[in-house]
């Protein structure tokens, strides 16, 4: 659960982001005047003055497993690697400070439409991963920035890399790690649950797909239909091209090929599956609709669709890229869910006398249970009325949380693994017993709430505004 | 009604019990109750309170006078002179924190109040350093009309020892948190500084307070609260707050916290309670 808005120190101003920027400013920042992504303020914070991380987010992608789909469950290696996912120390530097993990882009293994980085984006949804923000020595001069893609499905979308550049996703994380974040190299056993994980999540389930990837006709409309017939059509001056020619419906919507679409280099075949919920599309996001890639492409190869033709497609592509549940409310259900799967790394890191995975697991699940107590916000939070005693109530409980992994790390760093066993013991003890209960009765005035988040954010909104007006 | 936290913490958990059910009482009592204090041995902490009480003073003294000078600068519309007044305020109620929250919510929550600032710090601080505005005259009154009144209330009100390990605690904790957004003060800058008043507090509130009974008691204890104390007081020595090594600055916090509650009971308290509960 990531509720707390971060945010800025001043960039190191770079001078060709402000140059580019200024163009690109105006024509994103009407387009995304009404998003709910949060204002910061302040000289002081860990990343760029203006960061929209999204994090107050109340609808999270819906993410589901192929452990979990086929019956079993989410073993150790992919707890573990969605706990390093999480975990702002496996990226190092700068992201730790911001608290930023594979999962602030990568939200819940999907995207972040709404993330927008100044000097580092140049819309919301993309970010530069050569800029010198994160990794100075992997800056490569020019603000070239890529949308972050769903990581659904990603086990059958090899190669890696909006280029296609890596044919192992091990070395694409690993990439990630090392040279775009500047991170500290993981360790073996750590890149190995985190390619465990990603490929673990799958894409969400699509009734309106059938065999082969071809629409279910029952569950289709006509105007569906006609765009499908329209997507496996050669185009008239292009006849070895087609849609479907690359975007291969039996085989994930994908070739596993780069092409040259006139974008401006040669870019891998993206999913269409789940599509729907991907939005910006192209590598760097410059489209926001399937109208408009579909626009683009009517236009780049001459393929004379009418206006019709063009709705057709759009609905098929509406239809390929649907999901079932695609999002789910944050709340307290949802987080005690994902610390219940984190922590349980210990039951095998603890025997085990593993201090690299007991320690990731401290940090990782104790920064967790901080965010998630800010949830429940303190007394002289005055935008918040009521339930004070159950607000107070489920503070202590999530620190006592956090306390309680940190006896777990002390026992452990000293060599007491059994009294580090004993302490996990009451852990899971709590989180069965007494969290759910506590966290339950104060959820009606946490920020879990919709209404008492936006009286929250609005106040805090409000302050903003004070601060900046005279300052423009 | 206020629970009072120098007694035991069952007290408080049977004050919650009268808004919950009998399961729920269980449960918090689970949370709440995890050390027993030693009653073969009482320790008479007043004199030490009283030490404790003047060195309050001075500090509450020290924002009262930072608040005052800041109406001054208002009047003589000095901006800079303004904003040095309001940090030097600032100083004193910050390693006031130790107390405020749990013995005076009610002044906590309107000097103190965020993020719908419309009273106290945050809300003359919006607009001082964020937008450089001077109009903030009846803000300050306001705030030393609420200084005015804790200065008068802390020469007397009772100041029981448990909810002063219990605000050190707290504040400890608190120290701990992610300051990645620019912290508490953000527009002001001084959200290091705040930590630095907050750690100095906790360190004046303990060596006054708590430090001589348990280094009888426990010496091993106190010497590692004494170095633990010296730990967050070395992460905060940092040219800025993006150069605090946050991480360690949290694990430390919590260390911290957790010797407290291994130390309470050696000193006839109990385990610290790290919200304020009241109604």
């Amino acid at each position: 659960m990531m509720m707390r808005p971060r945010l800025a120190s001043v960039c190191a101003g770079r001078a060709r982001a402000a140059a580019i920027g200024a163009s690109l400013f105006l024509e994103f920042a009407l387009a995304t005047s009404n998003t709910r992504a949060f204002p910061v303020n302040g000289d002081q914070t860990a990343l760029p003055v203006g960061t929209e991380l999204n994090e107050d987010a109340l609808d999270r992608p819906r993410e589901i497993f192929r452990s979990e789909a086929t019956g079993g469950g989410k073993s150790y290696l992919v707890n573990l690697g969605d706990l390093a996912f999480s975990s702002s120390t496996i990226l190092g530097g700068v992201a730790r400070r911001a608290g930023i993990s594979c999962n602030t882009c990568h939200v819940n293994g999907a995207s972040n439409p709404q993330l927008y980085v100044p000097g580092m984006s140049t819309r919301h949804g993309n970010f530069d991963t050569t800029g010198a923000l994160f990794n100075p020595k992997a800056d490569d001069g020019v603000l070239d920035p890529i949308r972050t893609p769903s990581l659904r499905g990603a086990r059958v979308l090899a190669p890696y890399g909006n280029d296609g550049r890596k044919a192992s996703l091990r070395d694409f994380v690993h990439n990630v790690i090392v040279n775009e974040f500047a991170g500290p190299e993981p360790s073996a056993a750590i890149l190995d649950a985190m390619v465990a994980y990603i490929e673990d999540i799958n894409f969400l389930p699509n009734p309106s797909l059938g065999p082969g990837g071809r629409l279910v006709a029952e569950r289709t409309s006509e105007v569906e239909r006609r765009g499908e017939a329209l997507f496996f059509k050669p185009f008239p001056h292009n006849r070895e091209f087609s849609c479907a020619g690359c975007h291969t419906p039996s085989g994930a919507f994908v070739d596993h090929q780069q092409h040259d679409v006139g974008s401006g280099g040669l870019f891998k075949t993206p999913t269409l599956l789940n599509a729907d919920f991907n939005a910006p599309y192209f590598h760097d996001g410059r489209f926001d609709t399937y109208g408009q890639v579909v626009a683009y492409f009517d236009k780049a190869f001459d393929i004379g669709l009418s206006a019709q033709d063009q709705r057709d497609l759009v609905a098929y592509l509406n239809a390929v890229g649907d999901g079932e549940r695609p999002y789910e409310r944050e709340g307290a259900a949802a987080n005690i869910k994902e610390v219940n799967d984190f922590v349980s790394v210990l039951d095998i890191a603890i025997p085990a006398h593993d201090r690299e995975v007991i320690g990731l697991a401290v940090e990782t699940v104790g920064a967790e249970l901080r965010e998630t107590a800010e949830a429940f916000p303190e007394r002289k939070d005055a935008s918040v009325l009521g339930g004070r005693q159950e607000r107070g109530l489920a503070r202590v409980a999530l620190k006592e949380l956090v306390l309680t992994l940190r006896r777990i790390d002390l026992a452990a760093a000293a060599g007491r693994f059994d009294d580090a066993a004993v302490e996990y013991r009451n852990f899971r003890y709590l989180m069965v017993s007494a969290v759910p209960t506590i966290l339950m009765k104060a959820e009606p005035w946490s920020l879990f709430n919709p209404s008492v988040h936006d009286a929250h954010y609005a106040a805090l909104q409000q302050t903003f505004q004070t601060a900046k007006r005279a300052s423009h | 009604m206020r629970f009072s936290f120098g007694g035991s913490a069952i007290s408080m958990a049977m004050g919650v019990r009268c808004l919950c059910s009998v399961r729920r009482f269980v449960i918090i009592g689970l949370i709440l109750v995890g050390a027993r204090a030693d009653r073969a041995h009482a320790i008479a902490f007043d004199d030490a309170v009283e030490r404790y009480r003047a060195r309050i003073v001075e500090d509450i003294g020290q924002a009262l006078a930072g608040a005052r000078r800041l109406r001054d600068c208002l009047t003589s519309n000095d901006l800079d002179g303004a904003k040095k007044a309001w940090i030097a305020a600032r100083g004193g109620w910050e390693r006031s924190e130790v107390f405020t929250s749990g013995l005076v919510p009610e002044l906590d929550e309107k000097i103190d109040a965020w993020p719908k600032a419309t009273t106290g710090f945050h809300a003359i601080e919006a607009k001082l350093f964020g937008a450089a505005r001077t109009d903030v005259a009846s803000e300050t009154d306001a705030l030393i009309s609420d200084l005015a009144d804790l200065d008068a209330k802390i020469r007397d009100m009772p100041l029981p020892p448990q909810d002063l390990l219990n605000g050190a605690a707290r504040l400890a904790y608190e120290v701990g948190e992610s300051k990645s957004d620019g912290g508490e003060s953000r527009f002001s800058g001084t959200s290091l500084d705040d930590m630095r008043n907050n750690v100095t507090g906790i360190k004046q509130a303990y060596h006054t307070i708590f430090a001589a009974a348990l280094a009888a008691r426990d010496p091993a204890l106190a010497e590692s609260v004494q170095s633990q104390i010296e730990a967050l007081n070395a992460l905060l020595d940092s040219p800025s707050l993006n150069a605090v090594d946050s991480d360690k600055l949290r694990k430390t916090s919590e260390e911290f916290v957790v010797a407290l509650a291994s130390a309470a009971p050696k000193i006839n308290l109990q385990k610290p309670v790290l919200e304020d509960l009241s109604k």
